[in-house]
């Protein structure tokens, strides 16, 4: 089976990071994952998605072209690729700041990193935590050995923590 | 030798970062280069490792210096090696004419992304084949090679580096945005099992009077090292074997031209990598490379379930090119289709292959999104 997973957002977000770590998750578990990436040319404010593909057969697609789950994390990275996302697929958004025209899930992620973790910028490990303990795609314990090898050196407790919050909230 | 990444192993890295760990594996030394969308990876992995290995990463004013810098390298017996997109590409065109004319081996890598200009930064594009083969001035041949995955990028930096020693050229790595930026798992191998190549020497004080002499009857002259003792004059005007300027005698141009242009063409076989998929029996062929070549796989198997006689040729090696290869397929195949990320470049050279013993249409895509698999078999299937 592959997963066509997508996280979207705007740039500063973090939202590369999110997807490069829950494929770093998938590859620990010897699966086999891409993950690639779209974002405009300005270093903060233009969109920013990013695209994990695992799967336990050959991957072929190299960009989500349906997506089975779309974490989205702004309104417009929402808006720029909720098209994307498949009929049946599992949106997860931010509350605070995506208003869906479909169902949802979610949670407010930013406030939680802000109010829980003390730092706004983990967003993207609480948005991966409630992903992660909603659906299983990986094991949270892979997840947490991927933040150890990738997140810069220092920030390593910070960013479980954050991945922990957002994953007691998905597991609520 | 102890190595600043993982070796024996499996990693889950990005294109560019597989280029420059390759490159490190392969021997390279020397790392020259100007930050570039979507190369800079490449530049920023280079200049965290190569203070780790003794080898140096420099920044330089702009790409013209840079492959300038790996030129006087490379003459210093360093492997060296440069990275760069369209735009940078375009301004080292003219130092790649004189790494060819003066027969230095250098590996460019040059990460496309859409053009002209600056075009699109951050998207993948196929537009600068034609451009690596014949985008610097004058008669001359070189060897280009497109990976089509991060673990072709990894091997394909290394056959670079082995082939630009063995036939003392510059080779393009011509890779593109998607490749480049993408992670996917790749082996590294251990070291031990890397086979790595170092270019021919003089073996006395003789042969290194004729730096651009066929003394070998192999057309590749032993390449002197400077500092290493011997008086060799390096110029990028016409010369005769010793590397003296001779330009106005026409046989000397034509003699040294002929051997630049033959010691790649005349090892075709030997440089020449491709790969088929269910082409044995193909009706319908689609020839692909790179990143656009995962899709027509893909399209393959989808069309064949079908009950649809497809077949791909992929090809690894873009220059030189195997027109023959081409010929004997356009025998058997009833249509063939090229699928590229450009308006028409190997489309060309295969329609030039081809002959005219069958018909041979562009399945094009510009403007960054690569063809979904569906992108091809759409075309093929509006021509059935």
């Amino acid at each position: 089976m592959i997963s066509q997973i997508r996280f979207a957002g705007i740039g500063g977000q973090g939202v590369i990071l999110a997807g490069l770590i829950l494929g770093e998750a998938a590859a620990i578990e010897g699966l086999n994952v891409i993950q690639t990436q779209d974002y405009g040319s300005q270093s903060r404010g233009g969109h920013s998605i990013a695209d994990v593909i695992i799967g336990d057969e050959p991957i072929y697609n190299l960009i989500v072209t349906k997506a089975d789950i779309l974490v989205a994390l702004a309104q417009l990275g929402y808006k720029a690729t909720k098209h994307e996302l498949k009929k049946d697929g599992l949106l997860i958004v931010d509350t605070d700041l995506v208003k869906p025209d479909r169902e949802f899930i979610g949670a407010p992620f930013t406030k939680l990193a802000e109010e829980k973790v003390g730092l706004a910028l983990t967003v993207n490990m609480v948005a991966l935590g409630y992903l992660v303990a909603k659906t299983g795609i990986v094991k949270k314990e892979s997840v947490e050995e991927a933040i150890r090898r990738r997140v810069p050196k220092g920030t390593e407790e910070i960013n479980l923590k954050a991945f922990n919050v957002g994953y007691e909230e998905g597991a609520k | 030798m102890k190595y600043p990444f993982p070796v024996g192993t499996n990693d889950f890295i990005q294109g560019d970062e597989a280029i420059a760990r390759a490159a490190i594996l392969a021997g390279c030394r020397f790392y020259a280069g100007y930050p570039i969308t979507p190369a800079s990876e490449i530049f920023e992995a280079m200049s965290l490792y190569m203070p780790l290995v003794d080898g140096v990463s420099i920044q330089m004013e702009d790409e013209i210096a840079s492959i300038a810098a790996i030129i006087g390298a490379s003459w210093t017996g360093v492997k060296a090696m440069t990275a760069t997109s369209g735009p940078g590409f375009s301004l080292m065109m003219e130092n790649l004419g004189y790494a060819i004319m003066t027969e230095t081996p250098i590996v460019i890598v040059d990460v496309q992304r859409s053009g002209p200009s600056t075009g699109q930064p951050t998207l993948a594009a196929q537009g600068d084949v034609m451009q690596a083969i014949w985008g610097t001035h004058g008669d001359h041949s070189l060897i280009v090679l497109s990976p089509a995955t991060v673990q072709e990028a990894f091997d394909m930096t290394i056959k670079a580096f082995n082939l630009a020693e063995k036939y003392r050229t510059p080779v393009v790595l011509l890779t593109d945005a998607e490749v480049g930026h993408m992670r996917e798992k790749v082996n590294i191998p251990n070291p031990d099992e890397i086979e790595l190549l170092y270019r021919k020497l003089p073996q006395s004080d003789e042969e290194a009077k004729f730096p651009f002499g066929d003394i070998h009857g192999d057309l590749i002259p032993p390449m002197p090292i400077f500092g290493k003792g011997y008086r060799t004059y390096v110029t990028g005007l016409t010369h005769d074997e010793r590397g003296k300027p001779k330009t106005v005698e026409s046989e000397i141009h034509e003699k040294l031209i002929k051997r630049i242009v033959a010691k790649i063409e005349n090892n075709k076989k030997d440089i020449i990598e491709y790969e088929t998929y269910d082409l044995d029996d193909a009706e319908i062929v689609i020839i692909s490379y790179g990143i656009v070549a995962r899709s027509a796989e893909r399209a393959v198997k989808i069309l064949r379930k079908e009950g649809i006689k497809a077949g791909l040729l992929k090809l690894n090696v873009l220059w030189p090119f195997d027109f023959e290869l081409i010929e004997e397929i356009a025998e058997q195949a009833k249509k063939i289709y090229v699928a590229e990320m450009n308006l028409g470049q190997v489309y060309h050279m295969v329609k030039e292959g081809a002959n005219g013993k069958t018909e041979v249409e562009l399945i094009s895509k510009i403007g960054g999104e690569i063809h979904t698999p569906y992108d091809i078999i759409g075309e093929i299937k509006r021509g059935l």
